[in-house]
C-alpha cells in the first residue's frame, strides 16, 4: 500500500509541501534507538523533516510510531544516534544540536523552545501565576531575574488574561479545569518567547470542545514571535488545524508527506 | 549566557514550596532537630563537667607550680620573692607535699596526701578560699529549696571557722591562742552526709570507749575535732627518719569539686608541717654521703645549718588565662635566674619540675577528655541516622517528583541547577532542623537542673545526684562556638544525605522523567 495514498484522503491539511523559505528546524536522517533491557527498540529510523519559520507543522502518526521521541529530540532533550552518513541531523537555525555541549542545549530549550505536553505538566505546589513564570525563572539567573521581575511578572499575566486566566493566577492545578490547565501550560510555554513551539498531543486529555479552544489558543499564538510550531498527533483532525501535515510511520517520515 | 552556577530564583522557589506543603521534609527536619538537640545537650553538659572538673583541678594548684618532690629544696623564699618582683606573676607561695597517715575520732586510721599550706598566700594563689566549706551563706544552694543548709542559719560560728580555715589555726579553748590546724577535705573523715541539695550535716560521730566498746559523740569537727597526725620525714638524700606525730585540731574542711581530692587530702599549716618534716631551718647531723654498711661505727659527727625546704612552690598569673605556656616559659626563666643564684643548693633547671596546673591534671584530664569524645562519638553515630532519613525522605520525593524533573529540563534547567533544588532542600531542612534542634537544646540546657528536679520529684528518677555526685549542679551552658559546630554538622548531614538523591535527579533522563506514571 502506498502511503501516500493512505493519507491522501487526509480531510483539510491545507499543504502537503513546505513552503518556500528558510528552514527554522532542519531535520534529516534522523535515528534513535532505545534499549528495554536487553531488546533494542528502533524508534527513529532515517526520520527526515523541515519546518520552516512561522510554519505549524503537524506530526501525525499512530501511537508508537516515534512522534513524541522525534519531538523529544527537536527540543534537545535527548541525542539521537550516531549512525553513518548525516553527522548533524537537527539543526536549529542552522546550527547543528548535535554540537551544542550540555549546557547549550539547556539554554537553547529555555531561550527558543517552548514544549506544551499531553497530561499539561504543571508543577502541583505552584499557582499558575509562578507555573508561568517557571520558564523565565529557568532562564535568568537571580539578579537577571530580579532585575526584570516586574515586566516578566507583567508578561506572564498578560498571557494569562489572553488566555481567559486572569482570575485564575493564585489557584493551583489541581483547583483548575484540563482546559484551563492546558492553557496555562501554553502559557508557560510562550513565557521566554521561544521561535518554536513544540506541542506532544496537546488535546489529547481533552473533550473535543475544550480541544478546540486549546487548538485557538495554539493557533493565536503564531501572531506572536512563536509563530513556528510542530505539533505531533494521533488525530488527523487535530493534525488539520495545521499549515502542513507529515505522516510519521515505523519511525520514518512517510514519503511525499515532507 | 548566564554562567550555570548562577543562583536561579526557581530554586529558592522550589525549595520554599517543597519545604512549606509536604509533611515528610517536616518530618526529617524534626529527625534532625532532635538529633542535633541530642548531640549539643550531650556536648555541652559533659563538656560543663569537663569545664568543672578542670576548674576543680586547678582550684588548689593555681598556674604553674615548681615542684622537687620528697626532699624539696631550700631557698625558698628568695624564689617566691624573685617570683613576685616580675609584673607577670601575681602571687607565690610555698607548698609542702608528702603522704601521712590519720588517727580520726572514731580510731579509724586512713591515709592521705597531707599538704603543708600557708593559709592567706595559698589563697592568693589558689581558689583556695573559695574551697573552704564551712563558712556563712546569705543564699542556699540552687537544689536547697527549702533553705536546710546549715551554713544559713546566720551564726557568728560559721565566720570565726571561716577564717580558722583560712589561717589554718584554731584558738586553744584555755588559753585561745590560736594553734595550728588542719582543713581537711570534707570527705576525709566520713562524718559529713552529703544531701540531694548537695550541703553538707555534720554527722554524730561514733567513738571507740576504753572497753573497746562505741559510743556515739556530739562532735563537729571544725569546732571540737581532733586527729592524730604521723608523717615520715626525709634527710636531704631522701633517706627516712623517725615517724613525727602530732595531734591537730580539725579548723575547716575543704570542697574542691574532685573527689578523690576531697576524699584523700588533708592541708595542715605549712610551719607545722615542715617542722614535723625537719624541713624547717635548723641545725642537723650533715649527711656525709650514702648508707655504708661497712663504715667504721665510730666517725666525728659532724652539724651544720640546713636551711629551711618547701617541695613546691605555686605561682598565680596575671596573664596564665591567655598564655598558659607563656607564662610557664616565664616562670622558668626566673627559675633559671633562681638557680644560677644558688648552684650546687638547688636543683638545675634541667631536672627541676616545672608544670601548669593542665599538665599536673593531665591524666584526669584526658581521662574525661576522652570519656566525654567518646560519648560524642557515639551520639553523632547515632545522628547519623539523620543522613539515612534524609536519603530516604529525598529518594522517596524525588521518585514523587520525577515528572516535575522532567518539566524542568524541558524548560532549560540544567543537571547541576536541578541537583542544586534537592541539595538546597537538603540544606533548607538541615537549616530548619538544626535551628530547631538548637533551641530545643538551649531550652533544655538551660532548664536542666529543673526538668532533672521534676524528673527526680515526680518520677523518682536522680541521675546526677548530689548525693553522690560531686557537682551540685548540672552544668547548664551551651559554648556558642559548640552550637555552631554542631548546627554546621546538621546542616552538612542534610547535604550529605541529599546528595545522592540529588545526583540522582541531576541525571535522569528528561524523557523518561517525562514520561514516568
Amino acid at each position: 500500500m502506498s502511503t501516500v495514498t493512505r493519507h491522501a484522503a487526509i480531510p483539510t491539511a491545507p499543504e502537503a509541501r513546505p513552503p518556500a523559505g528558510v528552514a527554522l528546524l532542519s531535520v534529516r536522517d534522523l535515528h534513535k534507538t532505545y534499549r528495554l533491557g536487553r531488546v533494542e527498540v528502533p524508534v527513529l529510523r532515517g526520520a527526515t523533516i523541515e519546518v520552516r519559520e512561522g510554519e505549524w507543522v503537524a506530526v501525525l502518526g499512530a501511537s508508537g510510531s516515534g512522534k513524541s521521541t522525534l519531538l523529544h529530540l527537536m527540543g534537545g532533550l535527548d541525542r539521537p544516534d550516531s549512525v553513518a552518513g548525516e553527522r548533524h541531523p537537527i539543526r536549529f537555525d542552522g546550527r547543528p544540536l548535535s554540537e551544542m555541549s550540555a549546557g547549550e542545549l539547556d539554554r537553547y530549550r529555555a531561550e527558543s523552545v517552548g514544549f506544551v505536553f499531553q497530561f499539561y505538566h504543571l508543577l502541583p505546589e505552584l499557582n499558575v501565576l509562578e507555573n508561568v513564570l517557571l520558564g523565565a525563572m529557568v532562564l535568568h539567573g537571580r539578579f537577571g531575574y530580579s532585575r526584570r521581575r516586574g515586566a516578566l511578572r507583567a508578561r506572564a499575566t498578560d498571557l494569562l488574561a489572553s488566555f481567559g486566566l486572569s482570575h485564575r493566577l493564585s489557584h493551583r492545578p489541581a483547583e483548575i479545569s484540563g482546559g484551563e490547565r492546558q492553557r496555562v501550560a501554553i502559557a508557560r510555554a510562550l513565557m521566554n518567547e521561544p521561535r518554536l513551539l513544540l506541542a506532544d498531543e496537546p488535546t489529547g486529555n481533552l473533550d473535543r470542545e475544550t480541544g478546540r479552544r486549546i487548538l485557538d489558543a495554539i493557533a493565536g499564538v503564531r501572531g506572536g514571535p512563536a509563530r513556528t510550531i510542530v505539533m505531533v498527533t494521533h488525530d488527523p483532525e487535530v493534525a488539520a488545524r495545521a499549515d502542513r501535515i507529515v505522516h510519521l510511520e515505523d519511525g520514518r517520515v512517510v514519503a511525499g508527506s515532507i | 549566557m548566564a554562567s550555570p552556577y548562577t543562583a536561579r530564583v526557581y530554586q529558592a522557589l522550589l525549595t520554599r514550596k517543597y519545604l512549606t506543603t509536604k509533611v515528610m521534609p517536616l518530618l526529617a527536619s524534626l529527625g534532625v532537630a532532635l538529633c542535633t538537640a541530642m548531640v549539643l545537650i550531650t556536648w555541652s553538659v559533659m563538656g560543663g563537667f569537663l569545664r568543672m572538673l578542670t576548674e576543680s583541678g586547678r582550684s588548689l594548684i593555681g598556674d604553674v607550680r615548681i615542684v622537687w618532690p620528697n626532699t624539696g629544696f631550700p631557698h625558698y623564699d628568695d624564689l617566691i620573692a624573685r617570683l613576685e618582683a616580675d609584673p607577670e606573676v601575681e602571687a607565690a607561695t610555698p607548698l609542702i607535699e608528702t603522704f601521712g597517715i590519720i588517727t580520726l575520732p572514731d580510731g579509724r586510721t586512713e591515709g592521705v596526701a597531707v599538704r603543708g599550706v600557708d593559709g592567706p598566700g595559698f589563697a592568693r594563689v589558689t581558689s583556695f578560699a573559695e574551697t573552704l566549706w564551712w563558712k556563712p551563706m546569705a543564699e542556699p544552694l540552687r537544689k536547697d529549696r527549702g533553705a536546710e543548709d546549715p551554713r544559713l542559719d546566720g551564726r557568728d560560728m560559721w565566720r570565726r571557722l571561716y577564717e580558722n580555715g583560712l589561717t589554718l589555726t584554731r584558738p586553744d579553748p584555755e588559753t585561745g591562742e590560736p594553734k595550728a590546724a588542719m582543713v581537711l577535705g570534707i570527705e576525709v573523715t566520713d562524718f559529713n552526709r552529703r544531701t540531694r541539695s548537695g550541703f553538707y550535716i555534720p554527722m554524730v560521730i561514733p567513738q571507740q570507749t576504753a572497753e573497746g566498746g562505741l559510743t556515739h559523740a556530739d562532735v563537729f569537727m571544725p569546732l571540737q575535732g581532733e586527729l592524730t597526725l604521723r608523717v615520715v620525714p626525709l634527710d636531704s638524700r631522701g633517706r627516712p627518719r623517725d615517724v613525727q606525730t602530732r595531734v591537730l585540731p580539725v579548723a575547716n574542711e575543704f570542697e574542691s569539686g574532685l573527689y578523690d581530692i576531697d576524699r584523700q587530702t588533708v592541708l595542715v599549716r605549712f610551719d607545722a608541717l615542715q617542722s614535723m618534716l625537719q624541713m624547717n631551718e635548723g641545725l642537723r647531723l650533715a649527711e656525709d654521703g650514702p648508707d655504708d654498711p661497712f663504715a667504721p661505727e665510730e666517725r666525728e659527727d659532724r652539724y651544720e645549718v640546713d636551711p629551711a625546704r618547701t617541695t613546691a612552690v605555686l605561682v598565680r598569673g596575671r596573664t596564665a588565662d591567655r598564655d598558659l605556656a607563656g607564662f610557664k616559659a616565664r616562670v622558668e626563666r626566673i627559675y633559671a635566674e633562681f638557680a644560677a643564684g644558688h648552684a650546687g643548693e638547688v636543683p638545675t633547671p634541667s631536672v627541676i619540675v616545672i608544670q601548669t596546673w593542665e599538665d599536673a591534671n593531665r591524666t584526669m584530664i584526658a581521662a574525661v577528655k576522652k570519656e566525654t569524645a567518646l560519648v560524642l562519638f557515639i551520639f553523632s553515630f547515632i545522628s547519623m541516622t539523620a543522613v539515612f532519613l534524609v536519603l530516604a525522605i529525598f529518594w522517596a520525593m524525588i521518585s514523587e517528583k520525577t515528572r516535575d524533573i522532567g518539566v524542568l529540563r524541558a524548560l532549560g534547567a540544567g543537571s547541576w541547577g536541578i541537583a542544586w533544588v534537592w541539595l538546597r532542600y537538603g540544606a533548607a531542612i538541615g537549616l530548619v532542623g538544626s535551628v530547631a534542634g538548637g533551641l530545643l537544646a538551649w531550652v533544655i540546657v538551660t532548664n536542666i537542673n529543673d526538668i532533672h528536679d521534676w524528673m527526680g520529684t515526680s518520677l523518682g528518677l536522680y541521675v546526677w545526684d548530689p548525693a553522690i555526685y560531686v557537682f551540685k549542679e548540672i552544668p547548664r551552658r551551651i559554648e556558642p562556638d559548640k552550637a555552631a559546630f554542631v548546627l554546621a554538622g546538621g546542616v552538612l548531614s542534610c547535604l550529605l544525605g541529599a546528595l545522592i538523591p540529588a545526583l540522582r535527579a541531576a541525571f535522569m533522563n528528561p524523557i523518561r522523567a517525562l514520561r514516568f506514571e
